[in-house]
């Protein structure tokens, strides 16, 4: 049998980065992934990531996957695709299949990084054909290029449900709504606001009650719920839909750790079964590795960040490196695991209710019951200020640790600071080029270009538009405000796409005055409005 | 991570009678087709694990191997038991990860 | 509730449940006391279901005849759960002149006590069953064999025997059996103190350790199987199958899975882990066996395997006695891969023996003191 030093058990981002770092200190290291592509969940993740530079902000999911995939290459990493590992065998065998035949190897060091599967959850109809994972629906649409269906109801506000429902849209299939049970938003604001400006209701403490259909789903039925969970008599609403999406979170899929013989614990807020390990990701048996959604459900970001102190570890272990490198090393990626581990949604805040930002900002109530704040409540945060001419909004109200926008700006009109949670803050001494880099480099999608004086009675808006078909100059339309109620005509004064902006089209539009600061999304019309 | 609790259980213990719940007919395990009343019923009749209840009623036996209703079956099992769903193990993790042929796995390639 | 019983069980299998069942039925109280969190998390659940008289040592033959005849057929119906018991024979195959020989012996040895089966030519193995290849040469064929559901059945005599007010703690680890005045009567686990009248001992390979503690030595060696099991297929046959080479056994089940048990010939080798890992090694060679016989299970596929204890005895025939030196003590282990079949009439016979009657069968060849030394 060959005997690698490392072997690695999925090619996602905590695995390929678990490979790199091994591989850079010398180790011969294979991964095997049961699937055609490598990447695991970054090959779907067309959005852009959040964080900061070193955790690749900005730039979008398949693009980290293919870098890494580069870098492992360009090491010598032997990946194997459409290479299932099937057993975990004691003393560190590893079975795989190719479903031609199956082969036997031997690792000194073995780095468990499969990730996590989506979780269901039961109502009357949930087994009808029209049921699928959020997830499911994510690799139907960004990796196979088919619409899941036509009119989607997505169950789950957490941030799979909120990008994936964008996606759809992005797919061109509707989304009637968005709900939850919680009585909150569980994901991003500028996720939920993403979405909600195009007009998609959100129905926080909602359920579903039934999902219709005879041989597939034709309809849902919701309801709201009190503070039991039970439905409130008389709040049903239906929806004619063909698909509706379930994102209730992840579990990890531990199972090749449970037959290796690691100690295992049932861990809710890891997302169920998890095997014990310590700060370097060893779990009870030596030499046997964590990293990423398997250890416990985070993102792709965290993913990779364990995957490299994992892979440092392994070489530490087979003495590639000295036990003062890995203290070193882990240090370092330990401390920008943290960084992205503050802020709002960090694991210990998980579940509570907060009031107000770091910096004092009461947090928008309508932004976590309805994906979208009002006008008022916009002009309240640092990144929204009334200026003369051209000038970024950036309607960023939630702390998360991101922070692209400063950097983009070549006139440093945006400042976030050492903390990278902390609010963007607009510099009004600043003096605004209107280049657009700050509504590319914004993940969130959160930042607009607006110019009140450009033309008397009118206000010009940038907006970050990622639909096809893309409007052009010229084209007349719709403007819609925060939560995608049409508040006035509008037409396109101009469409930029540049390479810089990587993918996100800048709309510039014209909208009267009046509705200058509610005007944040555009739609096509095909009637024109007598009064342009 | 929370304390493990005392593991002796008597079965004897007199878990409240069995009432019909408006939902026991829902499939719970889609791969085996078992409803949740039949869990629930499982339970009743004395299995009050999850393999238990696995080898009664081939709940997290088929194609997805628990993968899809583990949880579910987990939280039935609890509610009926009045336990908490993390109280209770989960099944043991088995080759083939993924099903396999028998002329695959019989297929052993050779040194080369 | 009292920790004392008429009777107290020690480990939760499908032989201790049977006990159970049996002597609850019988009215006498009963305390079953299982180590593991799960009962009948041991062999008795891990094996191929076999329910067969054919090919038996011939002290163990009587008991699976009897079982046959009166126990499996009213099985289900007695404990109020269908246990998938099917009486469609067994076919336990050959495809050498070396496994002719093996099979006549057998047939020669099962003929002796009155069991109806014939060694048959390969064509008319394959008349009974289409899907076998062309390189059997022949079978033992014996049509009032059969198969059942081992989950089923251990967990339906826990069922009834619960309902009929046996009471099974799980989670108990038995340390200690101990006289008072000259008769067994405490057992002794991790946490409390039980104590009957009489105690089965009828824990598996742990029984060993739990006798030692009372000075007695069950000779037993544990020995690693693998089973594997496919997804559901259309109904096929249902004979319960073997082989003279031992290469590999099992059956079609209700649900439509094939379930088949095997070896890779070194599994007496297998290092001692509690947890029972399956080697990598093993199951291709299982499906390698059940290929060469039948061709058409080449695509069906795998979805899971597993292992499992047999405990083995020198002379392979289980230990079920009394322990006369320790008055009160009922043993009953070391079932060395086919107590599954045999189970209710053990069962039955341990309740007997529990209340002190004389047994409907011989057990005299499993006494626990007939492992003489060689010369």
């Amino acid at each position: 049998m060959k005997r690698y030093d490392l072997i690695v058990v999925g090619a996602g981002p905590a695995g390929l980065s678990a490979a790199i770092e091994g591989a850079r200190r010398g180790l011969t290291v294979a991964v095997f992934d049961e699937n055609a592509k490598p990447g695991g969940q970054l090959f779907k993740q067309i959005h852009k990531f959040f964080g900061s530079k070193e955790h690749k902000a900005k730039i979008r999911g398949y693009d980290i996957g293919a870098e890494l995939l580069e870098s492992a290459n360009e090491l010598g990493v032997d990946v194997q695709l459409n290479a299932t590992v099937i057993g975990l065998y004691p003393l560190k065998e590893v079975v795989v299949s190719d479903e031609k035949e199956v082969i036997h190897y031997k690792a000194d060091t073995i780095i468990v990084a499969t990730g996590a599967s989506e979780n269901t959850v039961n109502f009357k109809g949930w087994t009808l054909p029209g049921v699928i994972g959020a997830g499911a629906a994510q690799t139907m649409m960004n990796l196979h290029g088919i619409k899941p269906g036509k009119r989607v109801l997505m169950l789950g506000s957490g941030n799979v449900g909120l990008v994936v429902s964008y996606q759809l849209l992005q797919a061109g299939c509707e989304v009637v709504s968005v709900i939850d049970a919680a009585p909150r938003i569980g994901g991003y604001g500028v996720h939920a606001a993403k979405v909600a400006r195009t007009g998609v209701p959100f129905h926080l403490s909602h359920t579903i009650i039934e999902a219709t259909g005879h041989d597939y789903v034709t309809g849902v039925t919701i309801g709201e719920v009190d503070k039991n969970w039970q439905i409130i008599e008389g709040t049903e609403k239906q929806f004619d839909v063909d698909t509706i999406c379930i994102a209730v979170g992840l579990s990890p899929m531990s199972q090749l750790l449970k037959m290796a013989g690691c100690e295992m614990v049932e861990d809710p807020s890891k997302g169920g079964t998890v095997p014990t390990c310590d700060a370097y990701g060893e779990t009870s048996v030596p030499g046997i590795y964590v990293a990423g959604d398997v250890s416990g459900i985070e993102e792709a970001s965290s993913a990779m960040i364990e995957g490299r102190i994992s892979g440092i570890a392994a070489a530490a272990y087979l003495g590639y490196i000295e036990p003062s490198e890995l203290e070193e090393e882990a240090r370092v990626q330990e401390l920008s695991l943290e960084a992205l581990r503050q802020g709002m949604f960090a694991p210990g805040k998980r579940g509570k209710a907060i009031k107000n930002t770091d910096e004092g900002y009461e947090i928008s109530q309508t932004l976590l019951t309805k994906g979208y704040m009002s006008e008022k409540e916009v002009v309240r945060y640092p990144g929204v200020k009334k200026v003369k001419g051209i000038h970024p909004v950036i309607e960023c109200s939630q702390n998360i640790p991101c922070n692209p926008c400063q950097d983009s700006c070549p006139k440093n009109c945006i400042r976030i600071g050492e903390n990278i949670t902390a609010l963007p803050v607009f510099d009004e001494n600043t003096t605004c080029i209107g280049c657009g880099m700050c509504i590319a480099s914004c993940s969130g999608q959160s930042i607009f270009l607006v110019d009140e004086d450009k033309e008397d009675g009118y206000t010009y808006i940038t907006i970050p538009y990622e639909f096809f078909p893309l409007p052009v100059k010229g084209d007349k339309g719709v403007a819609l405000d925060r939560g995608g109620s049409e508040i006035g005509p509008a037409e396109v004064m101009e469409v930029k796409s540049l390479k810089a902006f990587d993918k996100t089209h800048l709309l510039t539009m014209r909208v009267q005055s009046a509705v200058g600061m509610g005007a944040r999304f555009y739609k096509q019309m095909k009637e024109v409005y007598v009064n342009d | 991570m929370t304390e493990k609790i005392s593991k002796i259980i008597d079965r004897s213990i007199d878990l409240k009678p069995f009432v019909s719940e408006k939902d026991d007919e829902m499939i719970v395990c889609r791969c085996e087709e078992v409803t949740k009343g039949q869990v629930r019923e499982a339970v009743h009749a004395g299995m009050y694990t999850l393999q238990e209840v696995r080898k009664y009623l081939r709940t997290g036996m088929g194609l997805c191997q628990g993968q899809t209703c583990g949880k579910l079956v987990k939280k039935i099992i609890a509610k009926e038991r009045g336990i908490a769903p993390m109280d209770l193990a989960s099944a043991v993790g088995r080759a083939p990860m993924r099903p396999v042929e028998m002329a695959v796995l019989a297929n052993e390639k050779k040194e080369g | 509730m009292t920790n004392q019983a008429d009777v107290v069980i020690i480990g939760g299998g499908v032989i201790g449940n049977a006990a159970a069942y049996y002597l609850a039925k019988a009215g006498k109280s009963v305390i079953v006391l299982e180590k593991s969190d799960d009962i009948g998390d041991g062999g008795s659940t891990r094996n191929g279901g076999g329910v067969r008289q054919s090919g038996r040592h011939p002290a163990e033959m009587p008991l699976a005849i009897y079982g046959v005849q009166n126990l499996w057929p009213g099985l289900s119906e007695a404990l109020g759960v269908n246990v998938e018991y099917y009486q469609e024979g067994n076919l336990r195959l050959g495809k050498t002149e070396v496994h002719m020989n093996i099979l006549q012996n057998l047939v020669d040895k099962g003929k002796a006590l009155g069991l109806e089966l014939d060694l048959v030519s390969g064509d008319v193995a394959r008349g009974i069953n289409p899907y076998l290849s062309d390189e059997v040469m022949g079978a033992i064929w014996c049509p009032t064999d059969g198969h059942a559901n081992p989950l089923l059945v251990t967990l339906a005599f826990y069922k009834k025997a619960r309902e009929l007010g046996a009471r099974f703690i799980t989670g108990e680890t038995v340390t200690e059996i101990r006289k008072v005045k000259g008769k067994a009567r405490k057992v002794i686990t991790e946490a409390n103190v039980y104590e009957g009248d009489k105690i089965i001992l009828a824990a598996g390979y742990a029984s060993r350790k739990i006798a030692e503690s009372i000075g007695i030595d069950l000779l037993m060696k544990q020995v690693l199987l693998e089973v594997l099991v496919t997804e559901a297929q259309p109904k096929m046959f249902y004979q319960m199958l073997g082989t003279a080479g031992a290469d590999f056994y099992g059956h079609q089940s209700t649900h439509g899975s094939f379930v088949f048990g095997g070896t890779s010939g070194l599994d007496a080798y297998a290092t001692e882990d509690d947890k029972k890992p399956t080697a990598g090694m093993t199951a291709p060679s299982i499906c390698r066996g059940i290929i060469s016989y039948f061709p058409e299970m080449a695509e069906f596929k795998i979805i899971r395997t597993w292992a499992g204890y047999i405990d083995d005895t020198a002379d392979h025939i289980p230990v079920i006695s009394h322990i006369e030196e320790v008055p009160g003590l009922i043993v009953a282990c070391g079932f060395s891969g086919h107590g599954f079949g045999i189970s209710p009439s053990v069962g039955m016979l341990l309740s007997e023996m529990a209340m002190d009657q004389r047994t409907t069968l011989n057990i005299e060849p499993f006494r626990y003191d007939r492992f003489k030394a060689k010369i």
